[in-house]
């Protein structure tokens, strides 16, 4: 598991950026980030615990990058409102999944009304 | 173990689907009391994480009530409550108090509520509520939630001043401090947890059949466990205004071109599973329209506020005939009706204009929003504006003529239209969309005044169960006032953490 958060580590800072990076195929018909492919190395246990069919929680993603407060958006964003990651409506009482995906595109959750404000991630 | 949950699984199967959602109770009656049916056992089930929810279980907290679980189907913490405009009505307000309105009181505030409802609102549980509006807005201050500076104002069909809003204008403000404050002393909250039914043993609510791991939309994620209370479910799961076919069943006269200012989320299962298991359900059919809806941005979003200049200082046209159609100032209902008579041959809304001049708000924050979340837009000319929306040029060009005649005469022989705030029309113009969108249920499950939910059979509380916040009925009757829902969640908390403690 160590070896694992410091090869993601690194990965990350060689990019300098905390995101996800884009959809590439990982395997077969399976789609996943660019920036987590070390991780598929190790297969899905990492973010599957016990099974692949078992849903993903935030702990998959808070163990490498910490809490939602924490997280900085290296993004360009439209208007410093757009910041997600200090909304005035959830701030820390969102999931990370409410937003992200690994194996598909998925939009914000804020998007659903502020239409103009992002792409989809 | 793993043969129970198939056998649940198989119960719930078979109850999806439609809109009679619930119906495990018979597999829970196949194990009344027995311990071992339980996946887990808590003091308290909070269903739900708005308003209502959080003021609940960190009430129960506060009361000492033991565990208390709050279980929230969404992503995020604070389903509607979240996104709300953050109005909220307390008479006797410190900022009120200091702008001189020394003669409000809960009893006035309930008299413009009884005006609202009609006859159908219920006084002893309106009341109780602004009774305990100052104990609402204290815990609010405690939990860390900033309002406006100076800000106290009287909004529609208030008698007073008497409505404070958050700093930046949502209800997420206030969640969130209580959401962290729940935290602090805790509360603990889960999330992706579907309630799909309740478990009733003879007159008793014991506990909640939940989808844990549960992710919206998709009714097949997630497993069932089952969840015990020892001392309350306080059922606080929020209106249904984003249930299409449930609005549609009670409500034939809601139109499905009608978008919804709700969060997703807002769909009305809890409800029908707490029917199902005896609960009684009143004044379904009262759902609030706004008439103030864009179709342009999702939600409530600007358009409110852009049309509190629109319909005043300009005008609004039908993109088919160019001409106008209605008394913009008109009230809801008779504007809604008029709008949704603007419709192409095949029926799709062909959405009216709304457009005023540019240059008597360049800076008004409500314009700038507008503009820059492309919602509204600004046009050069009348001929820029009936090319980008397709509006018959000559007859527009007529119409604003007309118009502005009749600004410099100061009446509307068209409409009737009140002419003391409308402005002669020169370009260049702000203009945006506009189509009705569904707000607010003011009908849910029937409780007595301390949120003790009643059996439709007997009339008695049904034991254990409770409801507060937008899943109830029959308090507001027809008209919920506009920052009364904020006061109602927010103090139903005190009032059922407090029977609650009585009864246990
Ligand atoms: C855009 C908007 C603006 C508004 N502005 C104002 C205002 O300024 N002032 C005012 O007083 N009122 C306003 N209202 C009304 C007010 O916000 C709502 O009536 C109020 O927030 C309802 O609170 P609640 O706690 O009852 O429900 P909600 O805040 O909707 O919370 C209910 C929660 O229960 C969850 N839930 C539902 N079903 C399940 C299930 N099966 N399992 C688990 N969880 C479930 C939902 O996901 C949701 O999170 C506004 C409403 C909207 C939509």
């Amino acid at each position: 598991m160590k070896k694992l958060i410091m090869s993601l580590a690194l990965a990350l800072a060689m990019v300098v950026t905390a995101q996800a990076g884009d959809l590439v195929t990982i395997k077969g018909n399976t789609e996943g980030r660019s920036y987590h492919k070390s991780l598929y190395e190790e297969g899905c246990n990492y973010c599957h615990p016990g099974s692949p069919k078992k849903q993903v929680t935030d702990a998959a993603c808070v163990d490498c990058h910490g809490q939602i407060n924490d997280i900085e958006i290296t993004k360009h964003l439209k208007m410093p409102e757009a910041n997600p990651h200090k909304s005035v409506h959830y701030n820390q009482g969102a999931s990370c999944l409410a937003c992200h995906a690994e194996h598909t595109r998925k939009a914000p959750v804020c998007s659903e009304c502020h239409r103009t404000w992002f792409d989809k991630m | 173990m793993q043969s129970r949950r198939k056998f649940l699984k198989l119960g719930a199967g078979a109850a999806i689907g439609g809109l009679a959602v619930a119906s495990l109770p018979k597999t829970a009656a196949a194990h009344p009391s027995d311990e071992t049916a339980w996946d887990e056992t808590v003091d308290v089930i909070v269903i739900g994480s708005g308003f209502a929810g959080l003021s609940a279980a960190l009430n129960a907290k506060r009361k000492k009530l033991g565990s208390i679980l709050v279980l929230e189907k969404m992503q995020v913490i604070g389903g509607n409550s979240a996104i709300n405009g953050g109005w909220f009505a307390v008479p006797k307000n410190p900022i009120q108090l200091s702008q001189g309105i020394l003669d409000d009181s809960p009893e006035e505030l309930v008299n413009d509520q009884m005006i609202a409802g009609r006859g159908m609102a219920n006084k002893e549980i309106l009341t109780k509520v602004a009774n305990r509006a100052l104990d609402a807005y204290q815990m609010c201050i405690d939990a860390g939630v900033e309002f406006r500076k100076d800000f106290n104002i009287q909004v529609g069909g208030h008698n007073k001043a008497r409505a404070i809003r958050t700093k930046h204008g949502t209800g997420g403000d206030i969640t969130t401090k209580l959401y962290e404050a729940g935290r602090r002393e805790g509360v603990e909250y889960r999330l992706q947890h579907y309630i799909e039914d309740f478990v009733r043993v003879g007159d008793k609510i014991e506990g909640v059949v939940v989808r844990r791991g549960y992710r919206f939309p998709d009714q097949g994620t997630g497993e069932l466990v089952r969840i015990k209370a020892n001392k309350a479910v306080i059922c606080a799961s929020g209106g249904f205004a984003r249930d299409m076919k449930l609005r549609a069943v009670v409500d034939p006269s809601l139109d499905p071109t009608l978008d919804c200012t709700n969060h997703l989320g807002a769909t009305g299962e809890v409800m029908l599973s707490a029917a199902a298991n005896g609960a009684l359900p009143i004044h379904l059919n009262m759902i609030q329209t706004g008439h103030w809806g864009s179709p342009d941005e999702g939600g409530f979003g600007w358009s409110n506020a852009l049309l509190s200049i629109g319909w005043h200082e300009g005008i609004s046209v039908s993109v088919l005939s160019g001409k106008r159609y209605m008394d913009e100032r008109t009230d809801r209902l008779t504007a809604s009706t008029a709008i949704m008579n603007n419709r192409y041959s095949d029926g799709s809304p062909a959405y009216p204009l709304v457009f005023f001049n540019y240059n008597d708000h360049p800076d008004d924050d409500r314009v700038v929003r507008a503009l820059r979340d492309e919602m509204a837009w600004k046009v050069d000319s009348l001929e820029q504006l009936a090319s980008k929306f397709n509006v018959p040029l000559d007859a527009l060009k007529k119409t604003v003529k007309e118009y502005n005649e009749h600004v410099a005469q100061g009446t509307d022989p068209d409409f009737g239209r009140k002419m003391d705030t409308a402005k002669v029309l020169k370009a260049p113009f702000v203009v945006s969309r506009i189509w009705p969108k569904v707000h607010y249920c003011m009908g849910g499950l029937k409780t007595d005044a301390d949120g003790r939910v009643l059996d439709a059979r007997t009339m008695s509380p049904i034991k254990n169960f409770y409801a507060a916040g937008e899943v109830t009925g029959g308090v507001h009757g027809q008209t919920r006032l506009s920052s009364c829902s904020c006061l109602e969640t927010l103090t139903m908390g005190f009032i059922i953490s407090e029977a609650i403690k009585a009864n246990a």
